[in-house]
């Protein structure tokens, strides 16, 4: 018999009065595996993690955490997670805020360490209220860690930190998974889905448009974007080495290419003049409405 | 339960303006309105005086307890600390129970300060077993309050709550015959005072420092703690703690 997912959602439908931001969605996290929700914001990231925290009863579908209905599941003491807006108590210090929520872990992570894994050691003794925003993601992320589940749900985790903040929690993910945890996080960044992830689920209008590893993502979706002013004639562009797109309004053409060098050889060999030129990483949002146009853009 | 039972209890201890209009602000107007107004009052009449502005005092004192702890819950969800709570495993029902005691707990120390002013600064007589019931009997009917404020905790933001515990405790000291004596309204005001919970709380201190036991002001204060949870219910069902954004 095959092992409970860490993370089993089916048919998971979320609407908020008529607007309908999670569509039939259905995924399944195996135990011990590090998993990117990326998408845009407004894809429905937080409304899976969210419906899959229990926080609201979901129009259509069913959500188990380690084989159990979510608030079960949180009250056994096997979930961590961090909210997008979560929040800290007013009138608190940090320590008796961790006390508190470590307390309620059968097992749960030893304060020191898990102080300096957070990075808010000199934070003990602090008020809540003293915190600067970093200071309080990274309480926020003590609490998720506190009883060092073996499933861990986080929305957005690095949102409010700086690039030092990122790649000390970053390491710590890496950390956790390397001893087994299930760490699966929403995020808009693909360098941060690529950074840490062992597999992408891409969401785009409430759907999975893809799912696979990070590398096969990253070739999927990180192209580039030539851009230049074009008033003459266009033809030919779209049959250029490793274009896949073109756009462009008024004097303007974007070309979206997989091989940026291989794209741009062909254009200069082609072309006397290339006014403004410009290449650029293709947006998240770009790279989306490539695969959301995309036959059934499901990979793997 | 303990666990957070003292955690919140140590949240709400810090808060100095709790303190000061919970505790200290009813017991100096006990001694204010004592002396004023029973310094005119003949000989005769001082104890009369003394025990009523007492009575009042600790009504007053009581309500603002109880709806300051709980309507404090409108900033815990504000602040998304309710929210934070749901993905620990903290049971949502035992935070409920928790801020729920917590009010009712800390109604007594105003209760029993503006107690002992009566006692010892105003030189109110009573006999032990009065003071008991007197106190005891406050402190139940608290309940009502401790009501009323979950009810508005949960329905309003924070902003628009930290303006209620203020007014909320105003309108019913002021109408409800609190800070002066029904006797002393038109006849309108009468009326109104005579809806209000907190012209009933204050009766029952009447009834029982007076050891006149009626039973209509536990009748009517049972009705506006039901109504009072109810609405509680009501309003907690329809207003979850998540955001719905993103």
């Amino acid at each position: 018999m095959p092992e409970t997912p860490a993370l089993d959602v089916r048919g998971l439908t979320v609407r908020y009065g008529d607007v309908t931001a999670v569509h039939d969605l259905t995924l399944a996290v195996p135990r011990g595996e590090t998993v990117a929700l990326l998408g845009a914001n407004g894809a429905g990231k937080s409304s899976v993690v969210n419906a899959a925290l229990g926080l609201f009863r979901p129009a259509a579908g069913t959500v188990r955490l380690l084989g159990r209905e979510p608030v079960a599941a949180l009250e056994a003491g096997g979930v961590g997670a961090m909210l997008q807006h979560g929040g800290l108590p007013s009138e608190a210090r940090v320590g008796e805020v961790l006390a508190l929520v470590r307390g309620r872990y059968e097992d749960p992570w030893p304060l020191a360490d898990l102080a300096a894994t957070a990075g808010i050691g000199g934070l003990l003794d602090r008020s809540v209220d003293a915190l600067s925003g970093g200071q309080r993601q990274r309480v926020l992320l003590a609490l998720a860690l506190a009883g060092a589940p073996p499933l861990l749900l986080l929305d957005e985790p690095t949102s409010a930190m700086d690039v030092e903040g990122r790649q000390a929690f970053w390491a710590t993910m890496r950390d956790l998974a390397g001893r087994g945890h299930t760490v699966v996080f929403a995020t808009h960044h693909l360098d941060e889905a690529d950074a840490v992830a062992d597999r992408v689920v891409v969401v785009a209008g409430g759907r999975v448009v893809a799912d696979g590893t990070a590398a096969a993502i990253k070739a999927r979706i990180g192209g580039r974007t030539v851009r230049f002013r074009c008033p003459g004639p266009r033809d030919g562009l779209s049959g250029l080495p490793g274009v896949t797109g073109t756009s462009g309004g008024g004097d303007w053409v974007e070309l979206a290419t997989s091989d940026a060098e291989a794209t741009l050889r062909a254009l200069l060999a082609g072309r006397t003049a290339l006014p403004d030129l410009e290449v650029r990483g293709a947006s998240l949002e770009q790279a989306f409405l490539h695969l959301t146009s995309t036959a059934d853009g499901v990979l793997r | 339960m303990t666990d957070l039972f003292l955690f919140q209890l140590r949240r709400v201890g810090r808060n100095k303006q709790y303190l000061f209009f919970t505790v200290l602000l009813p017991a100096l107007f006990t001694i204010f309105f004592t002396q004023v107004i029973g310094g005119q009052a003949p000989a005769g009449e001082f104890q009369d005086l003394a025990g009523a502005v007492l009575v009042s005092m600790m009504a007053y004192g009581a309500i603002g307890a109880a709806l300051g702890a709980t309507i404090r819950i409108a900033f815990d969800r504000s602040s998304g600390w309710l929210r934070q709570l749901r993905v620990t495993p903290v049971p949502a029902g035992s935070v409920f129970a928790v801020d729920v005691a917590v009010g009712a707990l800390l109604v007594l120390p105003s209760l029993v300060v503006v107690a002992l002013v009566g006692r010892f600064v105003n030189g109110v007589e009573f006999g032990l077993g009065t003071w008991v019931a007197l106190v005891g009997s406050l402190w139940v009917g608290s309940l009502v309050f401790v009501a009323l404020g979950v009810a508005v905790g949960l329905a309003l933001d924070a902003q628009a709550a930290g303006a209620a515990i203020g007014i909320l405790g105003t309108v019913l000291a002021a109408l409800g015959g609190l800070w002066f004596p029904v006797e002393m309204f038109p006849g309108g005001m009468v009326a109104l005072a005579r809806a209000l919970p907190s012209y009933w709380f204050a009766e029952l201190g009447r009834d029982v420092a007076a050891g006149t036991f009626t039973g209509t002001p536990v009748l009517v204060l049972a009705g506006y703690g039901v109504v009072f949870a109810a609405a509680a219910l009501v309003v907690a069902r329809r207003r979850p703690l998540h955001a719905v954004a993103g």
